[in-house]
């Protein structure tokens, strides 16, 4: 019980103000000496240790690094607004670049802090000086931010393949298409909003000396070596040449090329860049471990066999059932992690499913789909942290707390389009 | 007063240290894993020690940053209500949040990792692969070393607090995130 | 009567197969044999988040006990090496012979006591897989430069005949195996190894000699030990052994049910030996490895020289018993 009044405490006290790491860590400290004393705390070095072994978020402080470059060069801007003049008098086109170039990066990271962070610094500054609404950027980004957990090559997908016991090769085809809908949709939600209310989404200003094919070419031009930068990235990776943290760092390497060839190199960029990269990446494992201290006091005061129990007091029909724990999922990831969620919950769940002759390649995606909602959802989905970590002042928490609900209502819808009909995604609900 | 401000500015020093290791850190790191990608695809030639490295590095990073992002406020807030806070309810969030969360929770990981650390010395741990590094106890330092930048870290939003309240500084300047996006 | 709860600290995830069952058999046997006196509770990986602070975790109290892997420990006390399973080493139950009736336990209890822990057999995988290929090795040049995840003493043994032991997170295996970021991957057997799901894309599947007797182990905190009534001691005893016998007895299971299923829905999987040069080249790297390990220190040496000594004549007897069965019915067959 101690586990569910400290989340309440949580919210409160992060309603103050300070920062939301040390809130976790603090708000951890009181509720774990109160229980357990001091001793618990013995256990953060081995936790810390582990954070600093686990080398997939490597691809953090690399893809910030490469994020805050190519930001600092001018080359983001350069990739998006080129992008955006592509859609000519469309209103919307920065908002639907930024989603490509996030269904991108999606492709070659699973971290979702990575893929985040670094879009908030590509394209943010962007929508923003070209007059976007503040809600309808900071939702196009955390969600486009955060396809790199249903896209492959997924860390979801990886770890519940394990908990599940299903070959990972299988979970990466089979989230292609809920992704690719997925990917769908939000462009469509763009499109029709942008033509009901075009204010939120101006269009790109047209040069009226040029004619349409000009702009078209010029755009084009200025697209290719940005864009060749994302293509060297995920060649690496589907090459072979490095794994997707590596090829990370050859997004940062092939940033700072990039500045070289125009001529916006120094060494003064690439420390004032380090420096931001820094600091940014301390303020997202900040969180993970103060997030860390906080599940460590929620499982040793007997949290996590709470959850237990009212898991096992879910329905035994199979349609109950499966609306029922994803209910379940997706209330808990309001709160928990999306690591602790198939941890502790899968297991419990899976041989009730299997048991019921569920599909559970199916169930899995059902579950991936779900956790990767957890990332958006207020009050403590990591994905706004990260963003607003990185936003300009003049963007508020609330902002990315309303910009984010259409978007999680589009997932909502795919989860349910998956639910009710497996086939359009080459899947069944049953063996 | 004086010495209040002498020891802030002092404080932020020590962050500012933190902030420029785990800066060149952060570059090392990068040319590590370019190197290491390179070197296997190109020459076939792998080590496993420059491969641990990568991850040592890495932690410098981000644990060393942490300090050095507190000073530059640059940790994420909640800041629903805390925007429209004046400089001195601002002063006083950050004076309690830094005693009774940012020092205690630094103080018992210094502590606790401290022994994490010196039990590792005295076994004289390295990596257990093949090529792997040894002295694992220096990486394994850098989290009681850190802690305690934080905590020093912690006190600095103390001293600057401080001043806030007597009126000599204010947050306006220094917000999340800076001058980031 | 005094009762006791023992918290376990486990190497594994939440159901991890066989190893995960290993544990809970385990708990349950203590449960009933003690009538309820001695409980244990399990942590797995996903709660205390430090899978290979096992060691540090029992050895300062943190956890009363732990299930893990002698041979993780190699970094903090090399001769913790010894008690897991040695390239070309003993099988199983000749392993078992050596621990129970040879001098095993006593040399692991000599290792662990300075660490204020002792140490018990914790279960087998039974012989592990060479690993997955991408490409046939036909010969020791096929193995020059050859990228392939295998950590640990095997992965020397490996890096003396030319192949480059690589780090890949677990998470990023398959990935790097199905486009040739490295070539080959070692992991456990047919039953973990499907769940990764090298099947696949890997072809070539090969036999084991860098683990022919995987031995899980139980830790156990002295002071913890010390504190409990010795039939509770003897009850915990018991349900290691127990518990461990019982898992070399489901990998045997479920590996051979898992085999079935490669076998039925992977048919281009090929199983292959090595040829001879390679396994005469990592016996001499293995032997030569094990002579430098052997000269560290007096307790190294008198290990090296015990599993010697009992392989040669254990080995004998297995000759003229199992091995001689075996070649009797592949010839009827
Ligand atoms: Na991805
Ligand atoms: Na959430």
């Amino acid at each position: 019980m101690i586990g569910i009044i400290m989340f309440g405490v949580a919210l409160v006290m992060l309603m103050l103000g300070f920062p939301v790491a040390f809130t976790f860590g603090g708000v951890a400290l009181f509720f774990g000496i109160y229980a357990e004393g001091m001793e618990l705390f013995a256990f953060m070095p081995f936790r810390i240790m582990s954070v600093m072994q686990n080398t997939v978020l490597m691809a953090v402080p690399l893809f910030i690094f490469m994020g805050v470059v190519l930001q600092r060069t001018k080359l983001a801007e350069q990739l998006l607004t080129s992008m955006g003049r592509l859609f000519g008098g469309l209103p919307g086109g920065l908002a639907i670049s930024t989603i490509l170039v996030g269904a991108l990066l999606a492709a070659s990271t699973g971290v979702v802090g990575a893929s985040v962070v670094a879009m908030g610094l590509i394209s943010l500054p962007v929508m923003l000086a070209h007059k976007y609404d503040k809600r309808l950027s900071t939702g196009t980004i955390c969600a486009s931010g955060t396809l790199g957990q249903i896209v492959p090559p997924s860390i979801i997908l990886i770890i519940l393949g394990d908990v599940l016991g299903l070959p990972v090769g299988d979970l990466f085809k089979a989230a292609v298409w809920p992704g690719v809908v997925l990917i769908g949709l939000y462009i469509i939600y763009i499109l029709v909003l942008t033509r009901l209310k075009p204010e939120t989404a101006p269009a790109m200003p047209v040069d009226p000396g040029r004619s349409r094919k000009q702009e078209v070419i010029s755009a084009l031009i200025a697209i290719i070596p940005p864009l060749a930068l994302i293509v060297v990235v995920l060649g690496s990776i589907f090459s072979g040449i490095a794994t997707p943290t590596e090829s990370s760092a050859l997004g940062g390497v092939g940033a700072v090329v990039l500045a070289i060839i125009y001529r916006q190199f120094s060494f003064r960029m690439i420390w004032d860049a380090a420096q931001d990269t820094v600091k940014v990446t301390a303020m997202v494992f900040a969180i993970l471990i103060g997030a860390t201290a906080f599940s460590m006091v929620f499982s040793y005061t007997g949290g996590d066999y709470l959850l237990e129990d009212w898991l096992h007091m879910l329905p035994g029909e199979q349609w109950g059932f499966i609306i029922l724990a994803m209910a379940v999922i997706l209330i808990l990831g309001f709160f928990i992690d999306f690591v602790e969620i198939s941890f502790i919950i899968v297991p419990i769940l899976a041989p009730v499913a299997e048991a019921m002759g569920i599909n559970m390649l199916w169930f899995a995606i059902l579950i991936a789909m779900n956790l990767q909602t957890s990332f958006l959802t207020p009050p403590f989905g990591f994905a706004l942290f990260y963003l607003k970590g990185v936003a300009p002042p003049e963007v508020k928490t609330v902002d990315i707390y309303k910009g984010i609900i259409p978007f999680i209502a589009i997932q909502i819808l795919v989860l349910a389009l998956i639910v009710i009909f497996p086939e359009w995604f080459g899947m069944s609900a049953t063996y | 007063m004086r010495w209040i401000i002498k020891l802030d500015e002092g404080l932020a020093r020590l962050s500012t240290f933190c902030g420029w290791i785990a800066c060149i850190a952060m570059i090392l790191m990068t040319a590590n894993v370019f190197y290491d990608v390179v070197a296997r695809y190109a020459f076939n030639s792998v080590s496993i020690g420059m491969q641990e490295m990568e991850w040592h590095l890495y932690s410098v990073v981000f644990l060393l940053g942490i300090p050095y992002a507190l000073r530059n406020d640059a940790h994420v807030r909640v800041d629903v209500f805390y925007t429209n806070w004046s400089n001195t309810t601002k002063a006083w969030v950050n004076l309690i949040g830094a005693i009774i969360f940012v020092i205690p929770f630094a103080y018992l990981i210094a502590n606790y990792g401290y022994s994490f650390a010196v039990d590792s010395y005295n076994m004289g741990e390295g990596s257990g692969d093949p090529g792997g590094l040894p002295n694992r106890w220096i990486i394994k330092a850098v989290i009681p070393f850190a802690a305690f930048f934080i905590a020093t870290a912690g006190l600095n939003m103390v001293t600057f607090a401080l001043r806030v309240i007597s009126g000599e500084k204010s947050y306006e300047v220094e917000h999340s995130g800076g001058d980031l996006a | 009567q005094e009762k006791f709860t023992l918290r376990l600290a486990e190497t594994w995830g939440p159901n991890f197969p066989i190893f995960g069952d290993t544990t809970k058999n385990f708990a349950k046997l203590v449960e009933e044999m003690s009538d309820g006196r001695l409980r244990i509770r399990i942590d797995s990986s996903n709660k205390h988040k430090a899978p290979f602070g096992v060691f540090d975790m029992v050895k300062a109290g943190q956890y009363d006990m732990g299930h893990s892997a002698s041979y993780y420990w190699k970094g903090k006390v090399p001769e913790t090496l010894f008690f897991t399973s040695m390239p070309f080493g003993m099988t199983a139950i000749e392993q078992y012979a050596w621990f129970y009736y040879g001098d095993g336990m006593e040399l692991m209890q000599e290792v662990y006591a300075p660490q204020n822990m002792l140490s018990f057999p914790g279960g087998n995988t039974g012989i592990q897989m060479g690993g997955w290929f991408r490409k046939e090795i036909k010969s020791l040049d096929d193995l020059q430069g050859l990228k392939m995840r295998i950590p640990g003493f095997a992965g020397e043994v490996f890096a003396e005949v030319g192949v480059s032991p690589t780090n890949i997170p677990p998470g990023e295996l398959y990935t790097a195996l199905e486009r040739n970021t490295i070539d080959a991957v070692e992991w456990v057997g047919p039953a973990l190894d499907l769940r990764l799901g090298f099947q696949q894309i890997a072809d070539y599947y090969y036999t084991g000699w860098h683990e022919p007797a995987t031995e899980l182990q139980y830790l156990v905190n002295k002071k913890t030990w010390e504190k409990l009534p010795s039939d509770l001691q003897t009850i915990l005893k018991t349900a290691m052994r127990v518990s461990a016998y019982d898992m070399l007895v489901l990998s045997q299971h479920e590996n051979a049910k898992a085999w079935a299923n490669i076998k039925k829905e992977y048919p281009d999987v090929q199983i292959k030996n090595f040829p001879e040069d390679v396994f005469q080249a990592m016996y001499d790297a293995n032997k030569k490895l094990l002579k430098e390990a052997a000269g560290k220190n007096d307790l190294a040496k008198r290990i090296v020289e015990s599993q010697e000594e009992y392989l040669e004549k254990t080995r004998a007897y297995t000759d003229i018993s199992e091995r001689a069965y075996l070649n009797t019915m592949a010839e009827v067959e």
